[in-house]
């Protein structure tokens, strides 16, 4: 469930997305926000159809793998298809996707580079899907603070205080559904 | 010695036709791809396949209209198909029976169940 406000300052409608979490929108008083830490957030726009969204998101580890450092790429992709989806549902062209990534921090030195993990999961596939990645900040050992208003693009990321960052575990697959095949 | 089934993938998205190739092609299927039903309408006028797997949602044809035109023609008729999709809507689901969709996958995909559904409706 997401949550909303107005900002008094800007008199923006900021709705915050959390990990696990997509949300697509077209109004130009919508701006959606995040704090990453190791999670990588998409932020994605077709500057034509003045529609935009946002995805936050940490893949876990692969199912049967035994390297730490490796990501779910069948979710990954699975992740970034809901978020293309629902643009494309709203009136968004493929063609026309713009994008910024951002997060991906290994905040816990020692402890498995997973930031950089998600952060090279998705710039390639963005790669692959050739959607231009016009501005990235990805990596380092710092949270960050995004707001992304979706109908123009526009982008603000700020280094904020590590503890800022809840650092919930890797959102598992769907329980149910994924991959089940169900014959008629 | 059995023949080598022929699969026929349409999705628009590069990153899910790279998994599937992966998934398919190490097991020992022939791969075919399409990026949308046109170009799975256009590569089907002149060759056979054993299995169509089809996204729903693609540019320029999406995966009920690529259903309805190979259920009303008369070559590939009988071929099954497997939708793969990230929808979950009974609606949607429904609607690809109507149009003649042999089963339905929901994304992400398992690649050992895909493979099981592969063997089943290919005869």
């Amino acid at each position: 469930m997401l949550t909303s406000h107005l900002s008094p300052e800007t008199g923006m409608q900021r709705i915050t997305v959390l990990q696990g979490q997509a949300h697509v929108s077209g109004a130009a008083g919508d701006e959606l926000t995040t704090i990453l830490g190791s999670c990588v957030a998409s932020c994605l726009f077709d500057p034509a159809a003045k529609v935009g969204g946002m995805n936050h998101f940490l893949l876990p580890e692969p199912p049967h793998s035994h390297d730490p450092a490796e990501v779910d790429v069948h979710y990954g992709v699975y992740l970034m298809e809901i978020l293309i989806n629902d643009m494309l549902r709203r009136g968004a062209r493929k063609a026309q996707l713009r994008a910024h990534l951002y997060g991906g921090a290994n905040l816990h030195v020692g402890m498995p580079p997973i930031g950089s993990a998600n952060a090279a999961f998705a710039k390639s596939f963005l790669e692959r899907e050739r959607i231009p990645l016009l501005r990235e900040d990805l990596g380092g050992a710092h949270a960050r603070r995004i707001e992304f208003r979706p109908a123009t693009g526009q982008v603000r990321c700020r280094a904020v205080e590590n503890r800022l960052a809840q650092e919930a575990p890797p959102a598992p697959r769907p329980a149910h559904g994924g991959g089940d095949v169900e014959l008629f | 010695m059995l023949q080598t089934i022929r699969i026929l993938t349409v999705d628009d998205s590069a990153s899910m036709r790279a998994l599937l190739r992966h998934a398919l092609a190490d097991p020992g299927f022939d791969v075919v791809q399409a990026e949308d039903g046109v170009a799975a309408l256009e590569w089907l006028a002149g060759n056979e396949v054993d299995v169509v797997i089809t996204d729903i949602n693609m540019p320029r044809l999406d995966g009920f209209g690529l259903i309805e035109r190979l259920r009303g023609g008369s070559r590939h008729r009988d071929r099954p198909i497997l939708v793969l999709t990230t929808e979950s809507s009974d609606e949607k689901k429904a609607r690809a029976r109507a149009a003649g969709a042999t089963g339905w996958i929901v994304k992400p995909f398992d690649p050992e169940k895909l493979i099981a559904a592969v063997r089943r409706v290919a005869h």
